[in-house]
């Protein structure tokens, strides 16, 4: 008896001590980067629509796909059930799709699209995205909505050539987003009959900051008066638009806190992504216009199709269309300023 | 269930419980710190392993962002230019962006077709058909990325022979303001890569695998790598990404496999862990050494412990035993701890104890024998019976008829309190009626020659007293209180009650006694056991017997006078 009782108490510690690890239940959100403001809302979202459905964990690459792998490492010890990866470098993702395809857990990216031949490498990885080129279409609209006429410019071309002198701000380099954005608005201009003239294009890496610091200089160096600034990102035109207020532009002369665009100076600067701080610049008549990313619905679709993945559901029944079985498209949405929408 | 009961000795119970104790709490915790050494030390490797992983993959993508750098630099370069339809300053930009990073071999922009359209050297360039090049095939497959080639021998110019990275992008230009698709081709020395991997220290045999998307060797700084099969590839395929210890040859190794951002390539490094082994072993020996020299020191300085307590506690066990053979009177000394010594103490003061009490239980049954003796010879005393019988005889034979009944009624009262149902204690009153009688009966044998007077309180008449404590006082009294022709005798019998004692006393108006035979008197009843006296002594021992030292046994005279013989008894022993 007494023998029994000590060998049973040796038989409980070692238990408890190998018990330590378990499954986890809740489901990673691995963030390329939570500075960036974007994501931070996509972040918000996802945990909006994920609460009472299911458990979200969310973790920080902070821009590092050293970090992520780490990260991922850590997940697949801890036996998830669904990944959700919003990959730091797109062209490394077969690496991440290999490594998650040996415990047989599904992966779904957002964000950042992985090469369509790495999605197809393996049947359980979905992506939850917005068509690139759509954004550039909007995009391309709402500059159209603003110059009228390709053969007769409105006002707003500035010095009457008839051709449109712009900026173009591009995200990082070799980011897909990037990349498309900036060719299809251009091609789009240039195919609604516009003729424009591409003063300067800029990589400032999706950030604030650098388009701050290359706008500034492009304002101090340009000949050519600027007539238009497209931007792949609101946050990138935000920068330049602080830049462009710092040289005289965007001055509230009669300290209404709007712009007033018959009276004030201002140049036309369009971004993408609908971030919370571009809608208020909108309202306020700096920016003027942005094509939202819509990360709400993004969010509905992802948690959708994680819920259905973790209880191992018919993905047919799902409420968004599923294209190829890896797909799902949230389109852009046009969000122009409140005067405009009245 | 009979079982075998093991009882140790204090010695062994102090012996063995404590060498387990030490020796187990001596393995678990060398066990618990060498494997929490070993689980810091592997940790601290490993994260350092994984830092210098970062750092070197931190320097080739430095690397190629800077290459990538050149390459934006160009495109924006060749956009700017094309725009401006100013196509003949780009091969002067193309020539300044590849010297300003010498391991730039050459920077071309081709069109789809495969056709120069700027160069950045002026070298003559080979005749082949350039869109059958791996590199321009890549290229084509995704126009949204940078491709990195395998290094190759340079084969766009004649002259030159190095061993390259191509990288290629399709990119898009301006001509006449129509925009058209090309193909920028960067050329990359080799060697610049090669220096990379030796700025890092990664220990003896320490190297670095890069592979392509397709698990094909890219580059290896490993000899044993140059062919396309060895087993840091292989272990570099298995990881995918990720860090782990792995064993080569013999050697250990911890491998991290990374992805290089911007590109298709991933890398491991394998850094040499050898050292973590080795003072893992030396760890390990100290440990056991310490456990072993600790394990010698616990049971030498347990044992000699164990002795030091044991050994008083064993010398008192044999004098116990001893005792247990009936030898009381040997004392023990023993040195030793403080309890030992006060139970050494207590032991002998036990054994004095009982020799106290064995001497004195053999006295008292010495003495009671012999007062039982001494009493039974009282009641039957032979001449008291002759003379009493020889007097009866006398008064029948001068027909005193009277007397004679008197006398007999008396001697049949006297024996029937004697024996009294062979009780010790009775009634004053019965002992006060035995007196009586028995002075009724030694007056007639007397003649008369004295008196005698009852002074009795009723109070004391039903206290208890010892049998036959008057008698013997009336009988000395007669003896030597009156022996005088002259005079008649008056005996006096007391009983009364004082404070807390009840009192007897017996009184003859003899010649009395100077204090000095008063004083002889005391010493032969207390202490003689033979002689005279034998009656007064047999009294005052029954008495001290019965009552302790509360009973008093007091005479008292004064010459020529009178003596009075008082026995004192405390109240509570006459209830």
């Amino acid at each position: 008896m007494k023998k029994l009782s000590i060998i049973s108490l040796f038989a409980l510690i070692l238990l408890s001590l190998s018990a330590c690890k378990s499954a986890n239940d809740s489901i990673p959100l691995i963030l390329y980067n939570e500075v960036d403001p974007f994501i931070l809302e996509f972040k918000k979202h996802i945990f909006h629509y994920a609460s009472g459905k299911v458990d979200i964990d969310s973790f920080d690459s902070q821009n590092s796909q050293l970090l992520q792998n780490e990260i991922i490492e850590n997940m697949l010890e801890e036996n998830r059930s669904v990944l959700i990866i919003n990959p730091v470098d797109r062209l490394g993702a077969y690496t991440i799709i290999d490594k998650v395809k040996e415990h047989n857990i599904p992966i779904v990216f957002i964000n950042r699209e992985p090469l369509e031949v790495d999605m197809y490498s393996w049947d359980k990885v979905y992506y939850i995205g917005a068509p690139a080129e759509n954004s550039a279409m909007i995009q391309s609209e709402m500059i159209h909505s603003l110059f009228k006429d390709p053969l007769d410019l409105s006002d707003y071309d500035k010095n009457n050539d008839n051709i449109i002198q712009l900026v173009l701000l591009k995200g990082e380099q070799g980011h897909q987003d990037a990349e498309i954005r900036s060719e299809v608005v251009i091609e789009e201009l240039e195919h609604l009959g516009y003729r424009i003239e591409i003063l300067s294009i800029e990589v400032c890496d999706w950030q604030e900051s650098i388009a701050y610091l290359k706008m500034n200089d492009l304002m101090k160096n340009l000949e050519d008066p600027i007539e238009l600034v497209i931007s792949n990102n609101d946050a990138m035109a935000l920068g330049a638009i602080r830049a462009m207020e710092e040289q005289g532009l965007f001055s509230d002369d009669n300290k209404d806190g709007v712009i007033d665009r018959e009276t004030e100076p201002w140049i036309p600067v369009v971004g993408i992504d609908g971030i919370e701080t571009a809608k208020l610049s909108i309202d306020s008549g700096r920016l003027y216009g942005t094509v939202i990313n819509d990360s709400e619905e993004m969010s509905r679709a992802l948690i959708e199709l994680v819920e259905a993945l973790q209880n191992g559901e018919d993905l047919s029944n799902l409420s968004y269309e599923l294209e190829n079985g890896k797909y799902i498209w949230i389109d852009y949405r046009k969000y122009e300023d409140q005067e405009e929408a009245n | 269930m009979a079982k075998k009961q093991y009882t140790l000795s204090i010695r062994q119970s102090i012996f063995y419980p404590s060498i387990l104790i030490v020796l187990i709490s001596i393995l678990t915790v060398s066990m618990i710190l060498f494997f929490n050494f070993r689980r810091t030390t592997s940790e601290i490797v490993e994260d350092s392993s994984k830092e210098i992983n970062k750092q070197i993959i931190l320097n080739f993508e430095n690397y190629i962002n800077s290459v990538i750098d050149t390459a934006n630099y160009i495109q924006e370069k060749t956009v700017e230019y094309g725009l401006r339809a100013n196509q003949v300053g780009l091969d002067d930009v193309y020539a300044q962006a590849a010297e300003v990073q010498p391991d730039i071999e050459s920077i071309v922009l081709l069109d789809r077709s495969g056709h120069y359209l700027v160069r950045s050297t002026n070298k003559t360039v080979s005749e082949e058909d350039l869109t059958k090049k791996e590199w321009f095939i890549d290229a084509l497959s995704d126009d949204s990325i940078y491709h990195f080639s395998s290094p190759h021998p340079q084969d766009i110019f004649l002259i030159s022979s190095s061993e390259v990275i191509t990288v290629t992008k399709v990119v898009t230009y301006y001509y006449n303001e129509v925009e058209y698709q090309g193909i920028l081709v960067i050329d990359i020395n080799t060697s610049n890569i090669i220096t990379l991997t030796e700025t890092t220290n990664l220990g003896e045999n320490g190297h670095i695998v890069i592979i392509n998307d397709d698990d094909s060797l890219i580059y290896s700084n490993n000899t044993a790598c140059v062919t396309d099969e060895c087993q840091s590839l292989q272990i570099s395929r298995e990881i995918i990404f990720g860090g782990r210890s792995v064993d080569i040859e013999g050697t250990d190794f911890y491998a991290n496999v990374n992805t290089l951002r911007n590109t298709r390539w991933r890398m491991a490094t394998f850094i040499n862990t050898d050292v973590l082994s080795t003072t893992s072993a030396n760890t390990l020996w100290i440990m056991a050494l310490i456990t072993v020299v600790t394990f010698f020191i616990t049971m030498t300085a347990s044992s000699i412990i164990s002795r030091r307590i044991s050994s008083p506690i064993s010398r008192l066990k044999d004098h116990m035993a001893k005792l247990e053979h009936g030898d009381f009177y040997k004392k023990i000394e023993i040195d030793g701890q403080q309890e030992v010594v006060s139970l050494t103490h207590s032991f002998n003061s036990m054994i004095e104890e009982i020799q106290g009490l064995m001497d004195r239980i053999i006295t008292e049954q010495k003495s009671k024998r012999k007062t039982e003796f001494q009493a039974l010879q009282n009641q039957i005393n032979p001449h008291f019976l002759y003379n009493t019988l020889d007097s009866i005889v006398y008064l029948s034979e001068n027909k005193m008829n009277d007397k004679v009944v008197e006398m007999v009624v008396a001697l049949s009262k006297f024996f029937r309190i004697s024996i009294s149902r062979g009780q010790n204690i009775i009634f004053l009153k019965e002992e006060i009626e035995h007196a009586r009688n028995y002075l009724l009966i030694q007056q007639i044998r007397y003649n008369n020659k004295f008196h005698f007077h009852f002074e009795v309180e009723d109070s004391v008449l039903n206290y208890k007293v010892v049998k036959l404590s008057l008698q013997p006082l009336i009988e000395n009294a007669i003896v030597h209180g009156i022996s005088t022709e002259y005079d008649e005798g008056l005996i006096t019998i007391r009983a009364f009650q004082e404070g807390e004692d009840l009192i007897m006393e017996v009184e003859d108006d003899g010649f009395g006694m100077t204090s000095e035979q008063i004083q002889d008197v005391y010493e032969r009843i207390q202490y003689s056991s033979e002689g005279k006296s034998v009656g007064l002594r047999n009294v005052y021992q029954r008495l001290k017997l019965y009552y302790g030292d509360k009973a008093k046994f007091l005479v008292d005279s004064e010459l020529d006078e009178r003596t009075t013989i008082r026995l004192v008894i405390p109240i509570e022993g006459a209830l």
